[in-house]
């Protein structure tokens, strides 16, 4: 039979793809939802608790310590990184010279190891020998260096490390969908003698949209998961003050460095794990039903 | 600019409006320079750093080092083991682009050009691994079931599981099979090929830009993964890649951080990506400004 020759033939194309995908996309995620009802610190006997570590979890105020910095760490990278992004799409979108090669270097920081250049503003900011402080010194703006990575400061610094990634890459998705809007609709504004700011504030923004729309969920998201920098900047320090929320999940699963004296949780961290990934989801729905409703009203 | 002013306002003269336009164009692109600045700053920072001494590092103020100490990348490659981590990064990434690159263009190959129970599903599947995510958690079982096979002393751990999130690329790859005309597939069945050979013959090498693209991503991916190599790293530090064995650097077990030794490492890692950015910027800019439209 051939049909099913070309049943075999197609099928033996996907497999490969789908054990991988099943064996360590979807297995882990299982493992996480059994593991959640469990007590289980990595070795020895696991017990069945049901919802007890949802139930520790609650009272838990490291964890929702680390659930405030998440939304502060995320909205204080949207609400700088979206703006600047738009305004620099915007103008690298008209015929300006050298247009390429500024759109090249503000994505050059999505090419670039997060991690890596984690270590590099560590540097940069290190309190007593970085070069920030060394440069406000030099030039007495400031007469003793700038704790950037002390409790006070040590948000604030990883916010602006977390735009330095990000603005080049909503910039680009930015003026992907500028492209998408038709150049007549800005002549005829031009001929109706609308100047510069009343063509962005009444045709570029209402007609970016639903691009617009696409691209804070998918900043909020990606800012709700984030870790890897500051992982590598602070260590979630110090005490606790730029702690967030997946960084959490990770040291329950694992020591993050030789100076940690957490105690891994398997069981308690799935449960963590899980309700991160809900709260991530519940925001992002509120988001979407907020943008709808502002949809209907203008 | 505006060519029917304001009625309140008295027309400008044509110095007064050149003026203005100046103006407001000096304001655009001092912008622009600004954040451009900002963006490129860190990266002069390694660059240079990476000649400077460890004294100057840890006292100047200047971008520029005073001497250009060359010796730090051959006291990097050869004290701090850069060598070994230089190799171990690469292998992880030309393993994981091969590996992802075949298995994606095989499912998307199937899924483009055949019928078959269970695709819907199976697109459906590949979309939700891009969107589910519980962070960490999945780690640990990921870790724990190459303990399992025995795969966690070496870097094909490492590797599969960078495989397995291979969902971009097949969803990259189906955009550049839909501009493969289904013709040249007839013709070659009628040629005497079969689904495989039209496949590695006739697909693959037509797909070669698309291959193209979505190998940078990977490789790039691959190269830059941190929390991966670092979990499976712990207790074996011969196979830290890059940016493991620099994080590694600051964490120093030794007396002083060896921050002119941090900074060639960072250098050696960043630079690689940094060239092929520099050649294939036109691809980068093409795959992530397309994946918004629709």
């Amino acid at each position: 039979m051939t049909s099913l020759r070309k049943l075999g033939e197609s099928y033996s194309f996907i497999i490969p793809s789908l054990i991988f995908t099943v064996v360590l996309g979807i297995y882990p995620i299982l493992w996480a939802i059994r593991y959640m009802f469990y007590s289980y610190p990595g070795y020895g006997e696991e017990v069945f608790i049901g919802f007890g570590n949802f139930a520790a979890l609650m009272r838990d105020e490291a964890y929702w310590n680390s659930v405030v910095n998440t939304a502060i760490y995320a909205s204080g990278k949207i609400i700088i990184t979206i703006p600047l992004s738009l305004v620099l799409a915007v103008i690298l979108n008209k015929g300006l010279k050298g247009k390429n090669f500024l759109r090249a270097i503000y994505f050059m920081p999505t090419v670039l190891s997060t991690a890596v250049i984690s270590i590099v503003f560590f540097n940069i900011f290190n309190s007593y020998n970085g070069i920030i402080n060394q440069f406000l010194m030099k030039y007495h703006i400031v007469s003793k260096g700038i704790d950037w990575l002390g409790p006070d400061m040590a948000m604030f610094t990883s916010i602006i490390v977390a735009i330095w990634g990000a603005i080049g890459n909503y910039m680009l998705l930015f003026l992907a969908g500028l492209q998408s809007i038709p150049d007549d609709v800005y002549e005829s504004a031009s001929l109706d003698g609308a100047n510069a700011r009343q063509k962005f504030v009444y045709i570029t923004v209402p007609m970016l949209g639903p691009v617009l729309q696409m691209i804070i969920m998918l900043a909020i998201t990606i800012s709700l998961k984030g870790y890897e920098s500051i992982m590598v900047l602070t260590e979630g320090g110090p005490i606790g003050r730029t702690e967030v929320m997946y960084l959490y999940v990770y040291r329950m699963f694992f020591p993050i460095s030789s100076s940690s004296t957490m105690i891994q949780q398997i069981g308690y961290g799935s449960a963590v794990g899980f309700m991160s990934a809900v709260i991530v989801g519940l925001i992002t729905i509120g988001y979407f039903w907020i943008s709808k409703r502002l949809n209907r009203i203008f | 600019m505006n060519t029917a002013p304001a009625t309140k306002i008295a027309p400008l003269t044509k110095t007064g409006r050149r003026a203005k336009r100046l103006f407001s164009r000096l304001i655009v692109w001092g912008f622009l320079a600004m954040i451009a600045i900002f963006t490129v700053f860190p990266v002069l920072v390694t660059l240079f750093g990476s000649f400077k001494t460890n004294a100057e590092l840890t006292s100047g103020a200047t971008i520029l080092p005073s001497v250009w100490h060359f010796s730090n990348y051959l006291e990097a490659w050869k004290q701090a083991d850069f060598a070994k981590f230089t190799w171990n990064s690469l292998f992880i990434s030309t393993f994981t682009t091969i590996g992802t690159l075949l298995l994606a263009s095989m499912a998307a190959y199937a899924v483009d050009r055949r019928n078959f129970f269970g695709k819907s599903f199976y697109v459906g599947l590949q979309a939700a691994t891009m969107f589910i995510s519980i962070g960490a958690v999945v780690i640990r079982p990921q870790f724990e079931l190459m303990v399992k096979l025995n795969l966690n002393s070496s870097l094909w751990g490492i590797i599969f599981i960078l495989i397995s999130a291979h969902a971009t690329t097949f969803f990259i790859l189906i955009g550049f099979f839909k501009g493969i005309p289904r013709d040249l597939d007839e013709a070659a069945y009628i040629d005497g090929c079969n689904f495989f050979s039209v496949y590695w013959r006739i697909i693959l090498p037509l797909l070669k830009p698309g291959l193209g693209v979505a190998a940078l991503f990977a490789f790039r991916n691959a190269w830059n993964e941190y929390i991966l190599p670092l979990v499976f790293t712990m207790t074996n530090p011969k196979l830290q890649t890059l940016t493991v064995g620099l994080a590694d650097l600051r964490y120093g077990t030794t007396a002083a951080t060896q921050t002119h030794l941090i900074m060639a490492g960072a250098c050696l890692s960043i630079l690689p990506i940094l060239i092929v950015y520099v050649l294939a910027n036109k691809s980068f800019m093409q795959v992530t400004g397309g994946s918004v439209k629709g």
